[in-house]
């Protein structure tokens, strides 16, 4: 009975240290898959985490056209969408995408046109048009079809496609001409939030793409991006979603990071030693040049510090947990080894030698730890495919089969740990005194 | 021969010692049959641990056939439990979760158990009366039924020497008969030495060697027909 309420603790130590992995990992799988989608470079204000809070001049977007290597080039004005169809849009956010049409169909690798599940993508006539495209997700909570009208920031739109990513980080977009996102968020007409490029020569490196297109606006004023802007922004996406909250966080995080690198960047420049860091910290540290250009790979190694950071926080957690599990072998194995003391006694006093009676007492352990391990990973891993089927656009855990291995090999090595002590306790003990004991 | 040599053997119980044997010499032929009687708190249970090497004596010597078991290590120690001894307690001292074959195995389960070896615990259970209860638990066993498979536990390794302990303190006088007529059987059989330590003089014959202790000294030592 103690060993099964010990497998019980191990068990939920284990599922409840898979799910909090699952959680990090779930934002790596998910922030990996999205940026698979969307391989071009990002033109940006520098310091804005993300395009959300980026502004430009729109006119810049003929000089970055003209720059070799670069292929298409598309504005993108993107807002959050404050209201739709009267109602508040809190929790999921919605995001306004205004994309100019002309050279978004030009786009080798379009993620949103190559996942339409519905209806058409856009074409040269909808320009100016108030004709709009969503994903799924948004169809589904706005029970729309193709067609339908509905309103945004209280102006009617027209429903003409619906894509389908399954990327949280994606499904968020309602995708409209770029023009009529300006006219429908009273944004600026000579601002867009980015600039969003495809190479005209895969064999050019992002790296020197970049360099080149940094060096051109070199010296150009432009007001850098004040991290205290975010704040206004990103209170509006506080929510009860789980998703929203660590997309919330990751903005979060990324806006103290890029604050922390415009404020002191030879501090961070002094601090880099990875070829990431480093490349980072060039192109953010060309002081004199009012954009940044954000390739695939710097948005990873970003997610990837942040998942460090989140990670350590769930590890934490996770340690509470194990500690708690661990003492609780201790105790079993320490009542379980005095409750058969005389049979340990007995064994020796037939030749058993007192380390054939360790090595018995850490078997025993390590199994009640392999199966805490086996019986926790498969709650674990149980919980959230029910978890991600029960909210599919809020949450996306995933516990990769490396986070599984390592949770079995961690309880095994627990329980073992746990059973270390009572073993070493029965090993020294002379026989006749465990069998005295009876 | 066991030779025991001005063995003293003191207990510690926190701050108190107890002198449980106290400068005994006494010997044990190889293949007799020795007793070893006296009131309780004697001495007895000790002498036969230390014969055992369950204990080792404070001061003093003993010898099984010119070997010295205090110049024993641990190793020399647990394979002479091991191979030599076979040891039949008072109250049975079964494994709890193991079935009778498998307590009547324990000694060779750390090496890796023979199929010839589980033949002949088989063959041993059948022996003592236990052909139908191979598979059973202790808690499924009456204490005869036990005190059978411990003896059948003892005899598997072909001991030289037996020491029993009270070995029929907790079973009635028929129960009692029959688990002497194993040992006496393995005795006259293989000339295995046994020594028993009982209060219990009902199971004396003449040819048997009584060692008798009192407060921790031997007063007396002699044949039953002397």
């Amino acid at each position: 009975m103690r060993s099964l309420l010990s497998l019980l603790g191990l068990t939920v130590a284990i599922a409840g240290m898979v799910g909090l992995f699952s959680v990090a990992e779930g934002l790596d799988y998910t922030v990996n898959r999205t940026f698979e989608q969307i391989p071009g470079l990002t033109v940006m204000q520098p310091g804005a985490p993300v395009p959300l809070f980026s502004k430009l001049p729109a006119s810049w977007e003929k000089e970055i056209q003209e720059i070799d290597g670069v292929g298409v080039v598309n504005a993108q004005v993107v807002q959050r969408i404050s209201q739709i169809n009267g109602k508040a849009m809190i929790s999921p956010p919605r995001l306004l995408f205004g994309t100019e049409i002309s050279t978004r169909l030009e786009l080798k690798k379009d993620v949103y046109g190559s996942h339409l599940v519905a209806g058409r993508f856009f074409t040269r006539n909808d320009r100016g048009t108030n004709h709009v495209i969503v994903s799924q997700q948004i169809a589904d909570q706005l029970q729309i079809t193709i067609g339908d009208t509905f309103d945004i920031e209280n102006q009617e739109v027209e429903l003409i496609g619906i894509y389908n990513t399954k990327l949280s980080l994606l499904d968020v977009a309602v995708m409209i001409d770029i023009d009529s996102a300006r006219r429908m968020t009273r944004y600026d007409v000579t601002s867009v939030s980015c600039f969003y490029l495809e190479k005209s020569d895969e064999t050019i490196a992002d790296e020197e793409l970049s360099q080149r297109i940094t060096a051109r606006f070199q010296n150009r004023p432009l007001e850098k991006w004040n991290p205290s802007q975010s704040a206004s922004e990103l209170s509006g996406f506080e929510s009860h979603s789980f998703t929203t909250n660590v997309v919330t966080m990751l903005f979060r995080w990324l806006s103290s990071f890029t604050a922390r690198q415009v404020a002191a960047p030879t501090n961070i420049e002094a601090k880099s030693q990875s070829p990431q860091k480093t490349k980072r910290s060039n192109s953010l540290g060309e002081k004199s040049s009012p954009i940044e250009v954000r390739t695939t790979d710097d948005w990873g190694a970003r997610i990837d510090e942040f998942s460090q950071d989140l990670n350590l926080f769930l590890t934490v957690l996770t340690g509470i947990g194990m500690t708690i599990a661990v003492l609780s072998i201790v105790n079993t194995m320490l009542m379980s080894v005095s409750e058969r003391i005389v049979e340990f006694g007995v064994l020796k006093a037939n030749g058993w030698s007192a380390g054939d009676v360790m090595k018995l007492i850490a078997f025993e352990s390590a199994l009640l730890g392999f199966s805490g391990g086996i019986c926790g990973i498969a709650l674990g891993w149980i919980a959230t495919q029910v978890i991600n089927s029960q909210w599919p656009d809020r949450l996306q855990l995933f516990a990769s089969p490396e986070l599984l291995l390592f949770s079995v090999v961690f309880s095994t090595s627990m329980g073992i740990l746990g059973g270390l002590y009572p073993a070493i306790w029965a090993m020294r003990m002379p026989p006749m005194v465990a069998i005295r004991r009876s | 021969m066991i030779e025991v040599a001005n063995v003293t053997k003191i207990h510690a119980r926190g701050e108190t010692k107890v002198a449980a044997l106290s400068d005994v010499s006494c010997q044990f032929a190889t293949g007799s049959f020795t007793f070893v009687v006296g009131p309780s708190g004697s001495g007895k249970s000790t002498l036969l641990h230390l014969i055992g090497a369950l204990e080792i004596p404070t001061s003093g010597e003993i010898k099984i056939d010119e070997r010295s078991l205090t110049e024993f290590d641990s190793r020399q120690r647990n394979e002479y439990r091991r191979k030599e001894i076979g040891f039949v307690f008072q109250n049975f001292n079964l494994i709890s979760n193991l079935n009778a074959l498998d307590n009547v195995l324990v000694p060779f389960l750390p090496k890796g158990v023979t199929t010839g070896q589980r033949q002949q615990a088989s063959d041993l259970l059948d022996q003592v009366g236990l052909a139908k209860r191979h598979e059973h638990r202790p808690h499924q066993l009456s204490g005869g039924e036990q005190q059978r498979v411990a003896i059948a536990r003892a005899i598997l390794k072909n001991p030289t020497l037996i020491l029993a302990d009270e070995p029929t303190g907790e079973l009635d006088s028929k129960t009692g008969q029959e688990v002497f007529g194993y040992l006496r059987k393995l005795h006259s059989e293989k000339g295995t030495t046994v020594i028993v330590v009982t209060h219990d003089e009902r199971y004396f014959l003449d040819t048997d060697r009584i060692v008798r202790l009192e407060d921790g000294r031997v007063v007396d030592s002699s044949s039953k027909g002397d």
